[in-house]
């Protein structure tokens, strides 16, 4: 029983963390509006940590940029698992704009799998919340395969 | 018998189970009315418990720079604390455990949880943490002395006229007195010492504008930084029995009475009646303020919440 109600519990309250790799704030704008009153993703159970330990979500905005690489995949390594890794904008997924810069290292997969991309430049509120749906089906397939 | 009625107490009412499921409820109740005052609609009422079992499922990471054994165990001191100030708080008639000085062990006990967080950020070894643990000493520094003198006050005005003018600290007294000539809050000398109190239990639960030990948006949530996985759900859980004892504490202390007689509805009074106090104390000063800073917090709990309950041990001294 006690099994049933974790994994119910893993749909009902993820939370997430929000690491910006070098963004130009678009998308980190975005991700907040998620959570003001006119998107409301509290009332799904989301919630924006302070810190990688608590999370269950990680959102990565921005290209990898060489000041970035290292604490992006150390901050990862601190996530407890099951964790998800979500890239929100079109930089993770392709370095954008950003592409052929000199500080810049390449797309975020270079470095980690990514479980589910939100294109956009930046994504409408909408767009991210439909991702973190998808997040959650892949959190939960991922908790199962942990046992 | 009596080995199986105290344990009976101490794991199902009024200790862990029942304060488990009522302040995860309670904390449940503060995040969906602070939703509807900013106007969202705000997770479930549930939320809390599936906020708990989650963690229960999720890796629990030691950092290597801990000590492991500290790190671990800090959140389950905190619990056992709680859990026993549980069985001291009566609820109208009924108490699990009645001494005759039981505000001073709950004192004592109350500090427990705040040490234990201490502990735990200590152990953990991470900057954030210490930063967290020094303001947890400062929050502890600013509510221990108005919520002392606030419990002086009640156990004055009830030894005057239960005990001979001798302070009383025993709260089965207290809710004698109140049962005898009605509730504490009637008493206009004691309303001062009823805002003072009611000042006190946000920083007691650690929520905003008072959360300076373990602001996320600032500290990374302090002292809780480095924890994960289950003893980061004892302490979420410790969070939300401390609500739920800190608004009991003031149901008892001042809106407690005869009751009706019926045990079930009594408790049931209780709980509402700590809901209501939540409400008032904890979700309306957190939808309306923003966090204040550390020194700003030392100051204001110094001066108004102390001088609201010095003007009331003084109205009560003087026989009012
Ligand atoms: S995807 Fe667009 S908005 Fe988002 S960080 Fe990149 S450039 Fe900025």
């Amino acid at each position: 029983m006690l099994k049933e109600l974790i994994a119910k519990s893993f749909e009902k309250s993820p939370w997430l963390f929000h690491l910006n790799t070098g963004s130009c704030n678009g998308c980190d704008i975005e991700i907040v509006s998620v959570i003001t009153p006119r998107y409301d993703a509290e009332r799904m159970g989301f919630k924006l940590t302070g810190t990688p330990r608590h999370a269950d979500i990680v959102l990565v905005t921005g290209p990898i940029t060489s000041q970035s690489k290292d604490r992006l995949i150390r901050t990862l390594a601190q996530v407890p698992d099951p964790k998800v890794v979500v890239a929100i904008g079109s930089c993770p997924r392709s370095t954008n704009v950003f592409n052929g810069s000199y500080s810049v290292e390449g797309p975020l997969d270079k470095y980690v799998p990514i479980d589910v991309s939100v294109a956009g430049c930046p994504p409408k509120p909408e767009a991210i919340i439909d991702g973190l749906a998808k997040a959650i089906e892949i959190l939960k397939e991922k908790r199962r395969a942990m046992k | 018998m009596v080995v199986l009625s105290y344990l009976f107490y101490v794991l199902v009412f009024p200790g862990l189970l029942f304060s488990t499921i009522v302040g995860l409820i309670l904390s449940g109740i503060d995040r969906k009315v602070v939703a509807r005052m900013q106007k969202r609609i705000g997770p479930p009422i549930i939320q809390p418990f599936y906020d708990f079992f989650k963690l229960l499922g999720k890796e629990t990471i030691v950092p290597r720079t801990a000590s492991r054994k500290t790190f671990l165990y800090a959140p389950v001191i905190g619990l056992l604390a709680l859990v026993t100030v549980a069985l001291f708080i009566p609820m109208f008639k009924f108490t699990a455990i009645s001494t005759v000085a039981d505000i001073i062990v709950i004192i004592y006990l109350l500090t427990i949880p705040a040490v234990a967080l201490i502990i735990g950020g200590a152990a953990s070894g991470s900057p954030y943490a210490g930063v967290g643990i020094s303001r947890e000493m400062v929050a502890i520094i600013s509510y221990e002395l108005p919520l002392v003198i606030v419990l002086l006050t009640i156990g004055k005005k009830v030894g005057m006229a239960l005990n001979n003018g001798a302070i009383t600290f025993s709260l089965s007294q207290i809710v004698n007195y109140q049962a005898q000539y009605g509730p504490m809050i009637t008493k206009w000398s004691l309303i001062p010492a009823a805002i003072a109190l009611l000042l006190i239990i946000p920083i007691k639960v650690g929520s905003v504008p008072f959360d300076i030990a373990e602001a996320e948006t600032e500290i990374c949530e302090g002292p809780l930084v480095e924890y994960s996985g289950v003893p980061l759900a004892i302490f979420k859980l410790n969070h939300a029995i401390k609500m739920f004892i800190m608004t009991s504490l003031f149901v008892t202390l001042f809106l407690s009475g005869k009751g009706t007689g019926i045990l079930i509805v009594d408790i049931l009074l209780q709980v509402i009646l700590s809901a209501i106090v939540v409400i008032v104390s904890i979700s309306t000063l957190k939808a309306i303020t923003a966090r204040l800073k550390v020194e700003q917090v030392l100051k204001f709990f110094w001066t108004y919440p102390t001088a609201l309950a010095l003007l009331s041990l003084i109205l009560v001294w003087m026989g009012f």
